[in-house]
């Protein structure tokens, strides 16, 4: 069974040639300099604006339809945190982003629960209290 | 098995998850196999976890809010109460706050002193007028009658913006600790980190804030 | 406002006799101790290798050590309670009503808090980063913050026994019994302001322990090589970082419904105390898994080092252990059945509630699967083990039995649910810990604790516990509600009797544990773990020197396979010589040691104390006291110590030359 091994396979020493905790390594600056850097937050700062202003817009004017008007905004605002994380926070989805975006994944979820099965059991409560 | 060296030294994260290897990466990694990742790597995800467990904190206090909007006490509600002006004015300075905190992060990478100092004050000018506006909000609330002691409605909208107000006012104070820092110390690497956790702080309070204007000022003005 | 808020002499219980002799007992134990500890001068040493270390072996026995003193205290509240219990049929018995309930709510908030969560977490901290083959946790510094922040939390409610009260209100204070209308005393802010700062330092470790798990690991080591162990941990520290904040959140909420007035949970003004429940429990159902999946994860090692084989089914082992985390967050409402959401919400968590028991039933399976087959070795370790499997099955199974609301509408707050929550923890967590500790003593130590004593102590434990705990079923069965300071039916009685004997042989079970200890020390030198593996174990912490040196590895290992030290020890038996060549050694950076945390706590408590007894100026001085710790830690410029490579060399020639010789007598297992 071991025979598939050789006497360097045990020790990371040759495979990792730098033995460290965590690496002390040189950030690069992402490729692209300075002009697509400022051009990537400029456009999430007009996107963000542009959709916040929507959102305070419409409870006034008759551009949505009533009943609507609460669900538009939530959307506006579901579609600003989505212009935060992309443009402001980075998050992309190659590989090496994978661990941070399962992790607000993770953190949608609990929200999602905590925050609806609250209301769901609260309003049942309340409403037999009654 | 080629060395998986040429990963850690590009500062790729050997700890993406999925099949395809991580950009400029050999095949080693793609299951998290290259060994203990980068310091950059291990402080942000750390931070961001954090970022996550305040999410989760944010998110009782939208519970109990969302419970308690209704219990009024036969007292003034979000539309007697709300006003959207001053809420505009808050959102714009927040998100330009974002805004030059992203600035200052481009300045940081860039090892400009003189432009991370400007982005950063102005980042904390505009932070500062936000806690203005609100504190000044929060009189006017107490001055009418309507403080947090007096329904329970109060209670949960005082504790929830409140809580938003306490980070960004813990926030200033932690961007004048990284402008003295930044100062002292120049762009050593632990300061370049530290920086990043606060960028991504900065952001996340910016992030609250939507759910906070968008939930409880503009819902409840339109739900009453 | 007097310049020492509502602290007045009136705090001392100088009319009370229980809290002030052992107050003063445990005051007097303490000055002798540090007195001795003084005249020796082991303080330098003490100060420089373990309260300000970094280390996460030395930070992991410092939360053992708090556990176990805590228990200690923990246990001798549940003897008062048994006591009393036994004597007070008809009959007001020994402590009178508002001093029981301090009793009952000390006990619980301290064994939960104070006893189980400090064990687990510890034992984590010593195992988790020698299992992943790396040198230390993502954050060292934090894990020394966190370990002295629980310490804060703990000392403010031993603090209470001496200085004012404790709460009266259980270990969970719903209100509203613990708005300030009703508890106007100190008792609940002493609580909720230990809880809150111990609660920063857990969510943490929580932070620490995921950051590690998933970006720190040996090279070559996948997700689908790491001990079970290590994955019982990450999801055990995913609950603690879902879970915490709304912990965080909710007794925020009664703070400041008892400091400000808010009307959160008050009766009046629109509050509505239902709120509480709701939250405190969507912390408090997760609290519990995050106590027994890293129980279930030392059993997963325990059972398969001695049963000689791998564990059986590590794929089902994994996928349950993720479903349980995922799973305890959609359950919290069965604490709370009869308080009148209705058949549809109780139906959905009542049906949520069993479902959970699934995953944990494949865990169980997959241990008997282990072991058949295996070569047993009933070493005390195993002895835990194989007590939890027969005795947590009862205890799961009511649980199965309270998930069902109707069930529940009879069971709810009688004896029977304290006996089920006790059978799971004390069955479930305890015995896991206690399997943990003797099997990681001589890792951590360097010598192996009394194997007879041993036995003894966890006989004494399982027939204890029995005999404790199996009258509470039967007397929740026949209607007995529980936290009763007194009662007047007949039918319980003997069976309060009973329990108090059980408790009693528990007793004797701990007297035992602290004999093995102090046999063991005193004889250690007959028992020294030389090699590092005294128990032919299969994953990567046997791989080191015990106890292991500051930088853990000489040189981080290769991992190929599940169980990678057992692939180690298979080739070398096979080619006669150690695994890895002796390498060429290099100097090593380990974190720099500080007393941030230590400082930190310091303030913590100040501040604590300060909040509690509303001596507001002193709240400030904490305050900023605390951030001028952070800015003087943040200003460092050194936050790494070298070891030469000669001192690396030393260390790890020794434990190469202990290995081969035991590899050349056959005694490498």
């Amino acid at each position: 069974m071991s025979s598939q091994y050789s006497d360097e396979d045990f020790d990371a020493g040759s495979r990792v040639g730098e033995d460290h905790v965590a690496g002390q390594l040189p950030h690069e600056p992402p490729a692209g300099g300075v002009r697509s850097e400022l051009t990537g937050y400029a456009i999430g700062l007009v996107l963000a604006a542009a959709l916040t202003a929507a959102a305070f817009f419409s409870p006034g004017s008759q551009a949505i339809y009533g009943p609507g008007i609460v669900m538009a905004v939530v959307v506006l605002g579901l579609a600003q945190v989505g212009v935060h994380l992309v443009f402001f926070l980075h998050m992309t989805t190659s590989p090496d982003n994978t661990n941070n975006v399962l992790a607000l994944a993770f953190g949608l979820i609990i929200v999602s629960i905590v925050v609806f099965g609250t209301i769901w059991a609260m309003y049942h409560m309340n409403h037999n209290m009654i | 098995m080629s060395a998986p060296s040429s990963a850690l030294r590009t500062g790729q994260d050997p700890y993406h998850l999925g099949h395809a290897p991580a950009t400029g990466v050999p095949e080693y990694t793609g299951h998290g196999a290259g060994g203990p990742a980068p310091k950059r790597v291990v402080v942000g995800y750390g931070f961001w976890l954090f970022i996550l467990t305040d999410v989760i904190l944010f998110a009782s206090f939208f519970a109990a809010y969302a419970v308690l909007v209704h219990a009024r006490a036969g007292g003034p509600g979000p539309r007697d109460l709300f006003d959207l002006r001053t809420t505009e004015i808050e959102t714009a300075c927040l998100l330009l706050s974002s805004f030059t905190c992203g600035l200052a992060s481009i300045a940081v990478a860039r090892r400009s002193l003189l432009w991370t100092e400007v982005a950063l004050a102005v980042t904390g000018l505009l932070g500062a007028t936000f806690i203005g506006i609100e504190i000044h909000e929060f009189a006017r609330l107490v001055a009418v009658g309507a403080g947090p002691d007096r329904s329970a409605f109060l209670s949960a909208f005082f504790t929830l913006v409140g809580c938003h107000g306490v980070h960004v006012t813990a926030g200033l104070l932690w961007l004048g600790t990284m402008m003295a820092q930044f100062r002292a110390k120049g762009f050593a690497q632990n300061i370049r980190h530290r920086y990043l956790c606060y960028s991504l702080f900065w952001h996340a309070l910016d992030i609250i804030w939507i759910g906070i204007f968008s939930g409880v000022y503009i819902i409840g003005v339109l739900m009453q | 406002m007097t310049l020492l808020g509502k602290l007045s002499w009136q705090a001392l219980p100088l009319t009370e006799p229980i809290p002030l002799y052992s107050g003063a007992a445990v005051g007097l134990i303490l000055v002798a101790i540090i007195a001795w500890v003084a005249i020796r001068g082991y303080l330098p040493y003490i100060w420089r290798e373990w309260i300000t270390s970094v280390d996460h072996k030395r930070i992991g026995v410092m939360y053992c050590i708090l556990a176990w003193v805590m228990l200690l205290r923990g246990f001798i509240d549940a003897m008062m309670m048994r006591a009393q219990q036994a004597v007070a049929y008809r009959a007001p018995g020994f402590l009178p009503p508002s001093h029981f309930d301090q009793v009952f709510s000390a006990h619980g908030t301290i064994m939960i808090f104070f006893v189980a969560m400090p064990f687990v977490i510890g034992l984590m901290n010593i195992i988790v980063p020698l299992q992943l083959g790396v040198r230390d946790v993502a954050f060292p510094t934090l894990n020394s913050v966190s370990f002295w922040l629980t310490c804060a939390g703990a000392l403010l409610v031993n603090i209470s026994l001496v200085v004012g009260e404790f709460a009266r209100t259980g270990w969970l204070p719903y209100p509203p019994l613990s708005e300030l209308a009703y508890s106007p005393g100190v008792g609940i802010d002493y609580y909720c302001w230990a809880i809150q700062i111990s609660g920063i330092g857990t969510l943490m470790t929580g932070i620490n322990f995921v950051t590690t798990i998933l970006k720190m690991r040996a090279p070559g080591m996948q997700y689908t090589r790491m001990p079970v162990f290590c994955w019982t941990a990450l999801a055990s520290n995913l609950l603690i970082l879902a879970a915490f904040p709304v912990l965080t959140g909710t007794l925020a909420m009664l703070l400041l419904d008892r400091y400000l007035g808010f009307h959160f949970f008050t009766n009046t003004a629109g509050g509505n105390s239902m709120i509480f429940m709701n939250l405190i429990w969507a912390w408090g159902h997760p609290e519990v898994y995050i106590l027994v999946l890293p129980a279930f994860g030392i059993y997963s090692e325990v059972v398969s080092t001695f049963s000689s084989k791998p564990l059986f089914g590590y794929r089902s082992m994994v996928y349950a252990t993720m479903a349980i985390c995922l799973i305890s967050f959609t359950v919290w409402l069965h604490h709370f059945f009869t308080m009148g959401a209705g058949a549809d919400v109780n139906a959905f968590f009542g049906i949520m509630s069993m479902i959970i028991a699934i995953p944990t039933g494949v865990k169980i399976f997959n241990w008997l699967f282990t072991m058949f087959g295996g070569t047993v070795r009933f070493k005390t370790p195993m002895l835990w083990s194989i007590g939890f499997m027969l005795s947590f099955m009862v205890g799961g199974m009511t649980g199965v039995m309270l998930a069902i609301p109707p069930a529940d509408f009879q069971l709810h707050n009688s004896v029977f649910l304290v006996a089920h929550f006790h059978n799971v923890i004390i069955a479930g967590v305890l015995f896991g810990i206690f399997a943990g500790y003797t099997y990681w003593f001589p890792k951590a130590f360097g010598f192996v604790l009394d194997e007879t004593l041993g036995k003894w102590a966890f006989w004494l434990w399982n027939i204890g516990f029995w005999v404790a705990w199996g009258p509470g079923y039967i007397t929740g069965l026949e209607g007995m509600t529980r936290r009763l300071q007194h009662y007047d039916v007949a039918e319980w009685h003997p069976w309060m009797v009973v329990a108090a004997v059980g408790v009693l042989i528990i007793l004797c079970a701990v007297i035992v544990q602290i004999a093995q200890l102090v046999v063991s020390i005193r004889t250690r030198e007959r028992r020294r773990d030389v090699t590092g593996d005294p128990w032919g174990g299969r994953n990567l912490e046997w791989a080191t020197a015990s106890p292991p040196p500051p930088f853990n590895f000489a040189v981080l290992p290769n991992v190929h396979d599940q169980e990678p030290y057992w692939d180690m020890k298979i080739y070398a038996r096979e080619t006669g010589h150690l695994a890895t060549p002796e390498p060429d050694y290099q100097p090593i950076a380990v974190p720099r040691n500080t007393p941030t945390g230590f400082v930190t706590a310091f303030f913590a408590v100040l501040t604590g104390f300060s909040l509690i007894w509303h001596i507001w100026w002193l709240v400030m001085v904490g305050l900023v006291g605390a951030y001028v710790t952070f800015v003087v830690f943040a200003w460092r410029d050194h936050d790494e110590v070298m070891i030469p490579a000669e001192e690396v060399a030393r260390l790890d020639r020794a434990n190469r030359a202990a290995r081969t010789a035991a590899l050349q007598q056959g005694a490498l297992a």
